[in-house]
């Protein structure tokens, strides 16, 4: 039977999960309107409150986390790498929602594609990337392949990424657009590459357990 | 009044002893190294401990010290030089977060004392030789045994383990059990060793309840005071889960316990060490370094309480 504080943290990091897959995907439909020139800014908000409100989870989690005396200090310390790692994944979606939310200018129809298809696999690995978490409490197996494939799909992302960059180097309209425009693909990456970061990690960790 | 202040002395003796044995015991390390208790709880549950097993178990006082090793009678002089000169090499050891053989440190005392009254001859070699073997033996087997529990446990248990929770809900079983068979080794060695730092007050009058309950309270101090550093060294000599820590300290309680019950001197403290050693390899993790100052200090174990015996009994001899 578990105890009430694990069954507190279980509740606690699906809320969390919840609450960070929201933002990923108003994030996601949001840029899908800024590349169709139809974003309405001040909906960016919504993504940001959602980060507020997963850090408030977060709090709230981590002080479950380190109240359980029975806890085993080597998990309690692991679970809490794992949730600050996932903070800062999120902590990278809202910079970049105010980056998007302060860019002065028309997207570039010609990347809209590429760019487009960046945007999909960012919320695709995130939502992988919260799968992978919840396997982690109850199938390291299943945790440890899915490293992988989100580790391939970044490739793929990486690979957008610098055809975008190629793209819009050869631009010489307006070297202002065109350096913001570079570092909103950048920061778009950034998360998928922090979202790798974070698979990597909790690869590393399976392999740590002693159970493989 | 002499006789008053004799007792007096004695007693204080008693309780320094008591204190030395317990600044040595490293039963509670596993539990510390694997985290299943922090040292606070740990040092509150040893004390609870050590004053039930003094005044539970304390009451069979041990045998004669080294009347089996000893071509001579044991006189009180001698007896009490060999337990003050292993109580103070407990205490140095102790000092240096080193956790040594009692038994070790007493036949040191007890060859030290012999060579000085009787010359050479004055020791039973040939017990010293075959407990020798023993100890030899001690250490070898704490890793051997330790090794196999731990690939056993491995394989049969932990391999099987997937995710968080599976794992959680299995170390916490294996804490459990760890924790009640230290808890049961504390209560035990806490009624063993108090009723060897009693032993030389019984029958001079004194409440016997009430100096082992003192002895207990003795044995906590040390343990709170000097025992910590040596219970914080042994724990952190490999990394350790309550599933490891019960593979390296679960079995050599039982073998342990299985000498004392077949009259096999094997130490407790050279088995526990060893084993950590063998649990490493078996996880291959990592090893503190510089264990070499513990074999230093085990090999200086012999020689240092020899001298001490023979610096005390002198002055002990004409005290008595």
């Amino acid at each position: 039977m578990k105890n009430k504080t694990s069954q507190d943290i279980n509740k606690l990091a699906k809320e969390y999960n919840n609450e960070l897959l929201k933002g990923i995907k108003l994030l996601h439909t949001l840029i899908h309107d800024f590349i169709n020139h139809k974003l309405d800014k001040s909906k960016l908000d919504g993504v940001i409150q959602a980060e507020k409100k997963c850090d408030r989870i977060k709090e709230q989690y981590i002080r479950v986390l380190f109240q359980d005396k029975r806890a085993l200090p080597f998990l309690v310390e692991d679970r809490y790498k794992i949730i600050t790692l996932v903070d800062e994944g999120l902590g990278r979606v809202e910079f970049f929602s105010r980056f998007l939310c302060v860019y002065p200018f028309e997207f570039y129809d010609e990347i809209s594609k590429e760019f487009s298809r960046i945007c999909e696999i960012c919320s695709e690995l995130m939502e992988e990337l919260i799968e992978t978490l919840e396997l982690m409490e109850t199938d390291f197996d299943a945790a440890y392949e899915k490293t992988f494939e989100i580790e391939a799909t970044r490739r793929e992302a990486r690979k957008i990424k610098f055809d975008l960059l190629e793209i819009l180097y050869k631009k010489t309209d307006n070297p202002i657009k065109v350096y913001l425009t570079s570092k909103l693909v950048t920061y778009l990456y950034d998360i998928i590459s922090h979202v790798e970061d974070i698979a990597d990690y909790l690869r590393g960790l399976i392999i740590k357990y002693p159970t493989r | 009044m002499f006789t008053s202040i004799i007792i007096i002395i004695f007693v204080l003796i008693s309780i320094f002893i008591a204190f030395a044995i317990g600044a040595n015991d490293e039963t509670f390390s596993t539990v510390h190294g694997s985290r299943t208790l922090m040292m606070r709880e740990i040092l509150i549950l040893t004390t609870i401990l050590a004053i039930l097993g003094a005044f539970f178990l304390g009451k069979g006082v041990s045998e004669t010290v080294g009347k089996d090793l000893l071509n001579i009678e044991v006189t009180d002089a001698i007896a009490l030089t060999i337990l003050i000169s292993t109580a103070i090499w407990l205490i140095i050891s102790s000092l240096l977060g080193i956790p040594i053989s009692t038994t070790h440190s007493t036949i040191g005392s007890i060859m030290g004392v012999g060579i000085l009254i009787a010359g050479f001859g004055g020791v039973n070699w040939l017990k010293i030789l075959e407990m020798s073997f023993w100890w030899l033996l001690s250490p070898i087997i704490g890793y051997i045994v330790s090794y196999l529990v731990y690939k056993l446990i491995h394989k049969t248990i932990i391999s099987k383990l997937n995710g968080f929770q599976d794992f959680e809900r299995t170390e916490r079983i294996f804490s459990y059990i760890l924790l009640g068979v230290i808890c049961l080794t504390a209560f035990s060695r806490a009624g063993n060793d108090c009723s060897n730092a009693v032993g030389i007050v019984v029958g001079v009058g004194i409440n016997l309840n009430f100096i082992l309950i003192i002895a207990g309270i003795s044995f906590a101090l040390g343990i709170i005071v000097l025992g910590r550093t040596v219970i914080k060294s042994v724990g952190k000599i490999t990394e350790l889960v309550p599933s490891s820590a019960f593979a390296s300290q679960v079995p050599t309680a039982i073998i342990l316990f299985a000498g004392t019950f077949l009259g096999i001197p094997l130490s407790g403290s050279h088995m526990l060490v060893a084993s950590l050693l063998g649990l490493a390899k078996a996880r291959r993790a990592p090893v503190k370094k510089g264990l070499w100052k513990v074999i230093l200090i085990w090999l200086l174990t012999f020689p240092v309480a020899a001298l001490l015996s023979l610096l005390l009994y002198v002055p002990i001899d004409i005290f008595i």
